[in-house]
């Protein structure tokens, strides 16, 4: 299979967007196409293939066959054009097909972009929206939303794992300290431990949004697009910048019904598309300097962080009490910020993700910069669990 | 109003909620069987940003496993404190009203001892 690389990293400023839907994902694969070095004049750019990755482009914004308005406005025609609906794992998605479209031989230079605008909606409607991942008929008619999945999974591993709401409030506050030198980011601002924890008036500052998940243990709604220039290493192209090279890629699948599992609090999928990115790139989790996991709940981060075989299981909520997870830790998780702090537009979430691990295997995460970060993973959660993308990148070996 | 269980016409599997293919043996038919009684609650929340068509400030949630199936199951429950391994009964009942048609399904409720 052709090796395939990264060269070019768009990303818009995640949280309201006031403008279009178009705009704001042609904002982002403008800036991708740019810090890739490439020429935006008619029939100069060279791109083989878009995909637009977006959960909710034909239900809340109504525009289906998205893609195909996005690469006319781009002025990238003839180019082929696809859009991409995997839920929240809509643009690990993308990536992992464009790295397929090119292995395959079939494109050489893609074009990459995650775009979602929920903002438009009240907030009934996004958590109705959210909800509709969920299972037809044995979880979404009853009223079901993922932070109830969430809360139900916490309590779980609170009885058994003994996490803690502190342990999920140590770790939103080291994401939002780490947002905050993320320009990007949705949120800026850092919240008091204490405050959201043990003041006698946490229960103001941090209300629960389903037990025992409280508003500081959740990720915010936010409007955002991120782009990516992807291209086959095996060609004479020059781009302005060194690809970093995408060295696996794995996805797995797991029951639609979280009740279903026999052991609900079991991330399968998690598990088993690191295990495949992993043995694609042979590697093993010690070989990994960075990552970006998939906390839309913190209670995630913890738990993924066991999954892709960081930490033991049930030993994730200690490695973040000790700080190990911290930018200056021995394995650092989410310096984005992550879904919490930078925000979690659902489709574009997964592209923001390695968007976040080209930046610091380049050096140019400012701020939060992982020194010699030379290999770095993501992983992209859709619905509860049932549908997993992990990629790992590394940086270009020299000969 | 009853909720049901399908069971593998080949096999014997018992699934909640309806596959198209058997997960044990691949078979495709089933048949329906009445699914109630009593269950214990695995794990729970009470949420309080429920999605459209809900007016009310929050409901609650749980996984249950059935006694006499072993099957688990997401439902509603009706307790304002429920607890991990409560027994609770299961009812069916309006687990969403939207316009014009109302949805069924299960609705738990603590056990009177």
């Amino acid at each position: 299979m052709r090796e395939v690389g990264i060269v070019g990293v768009g990303h818009t400023k995640f949280g309201r967007w006031s403008g279009s839907y178009m705009d704001m994902a042609s904002t982002a694969a403008v800036e991708a196409l740019q810090d890739a070095g490439i020429n935006l004049a008619a029939g100069e750019a060279g791109i083989d293939q878009l995909f637009l990755a977006s959960m909710g482009a034909g239900q809340v914004n109504k525009i289906s066959g998205a893609a195909s308005a996005l690469v006319d406005t781009l002025n990238l025609r003839p180019a082929m054009a696809e859009t991409i609906e995997n839920g929240p794992a809509s643009g690990a998605s993308a990536v992992k097909i464009a790295y397929m479209a090119i292995a395959s031989g079939l494109a050489d230079t893609v074009l990459v972009v995650g775009a979602e605008q929920m903002r438009i909606l009240s907030g009934w409607e996004s958590t109705d929206f959210v909800s509709t991942m969920l299972h037809p008929e044995a979880e979404y008619p009853y009223g079901l939303t993922l932070p109830a999945a969430a809360g139900m999974f916490t309590r779980l591993h609170m009885e058994k794992y003994g996490t803690s709401e502190k342990d999920l409030a140590i770790v939103a506050v080291k994401n939002h300290e780490n947002a905050m030198h993320n320009p990007v980011a949705h949120i800026h601002l850092v919240p008091d431990l204490h405050a959201i924890t043990d003041d006698e008036d946490a229960n103001v500052i941090n209300p629960y949004v389903a037990e025992p998940l409280r508003v500081y243990a959740t990720c915010p709604m936010s409007d955002g697009a991120a782009a990516l220039v992807l291209t086959a290493m095996d060609t004479e192209r020059k781009f302005a910048h060194e690809p970093v090279r995408i060295a696996g890629v794995g996805q797995a699948t797991d029951t639609h019904v979280v009740a279903e599992r026999s052991d609900p609090l079991d991330l399968f999928a998690v598990r088993e598309s690191a295990r495949i990115a992993y043995e694609m790139a042979g590697m093993g989790p010690e070989d990994i300097d960075v990552a970006e996991l998939h906390d839309a709940f913190q209670i995630l981060e913890i738990a993924e962080s066991e999954e892709v075989g960081f930490f033991p299981r049930g030993e994730g909520s200690k490695a973040a009490r000790e700080g190990k997870t911290r930018v200056d830790g021995e394995m650092p998780i989410n310096t984005s910020g992550g879904l919490k702090a930078k925000g979690h537009p659902v489709g574009a979430t997964g592209v923001s993700q390695v968007v976040e691990i080209v930046r610091q295997l380049r050096g140019e995460a400012t701020g939060r910069q992982v020194k010699d970060a030379k290999t770095g993973l993501t992983t992209n959660f859709g619905g509860f669990g049932n549908n997993v993308v992990s990629i790992i990148l590394t940086t270009t070996e020299r000969g | 109003m009853e909720m049901y269980a399908y069971r593998c016409d080949n096999c014997g599997e018992l699934h909640h909620p309806r596959h198209f293919v058997c997960r044990r043996c691949g078979h495709t038919e089933f048949t329906e069987e009445p699914l109630s009684g009593k269950g214990k609650v695995l794990t729970w929340t009470k949420v309080y940003n429920l999605p459209e068509g809900y007016m009310r400030p929050s409901l609650s949630f749980a996984i249950v496993r059935f006694e006499e199936t072993g099957l688990p199951v997401s439902v509603q429950i009706d307790d304002e404190k429920p607890y991990i391994d409560e027994e609770v009964n299961s009812t069916v009942g309006v687990i969403k009203e939207a316009v014009g048609k109302d949805y069924y399904g299960f609705i738990v409720e603590p056990v009177v001892v």
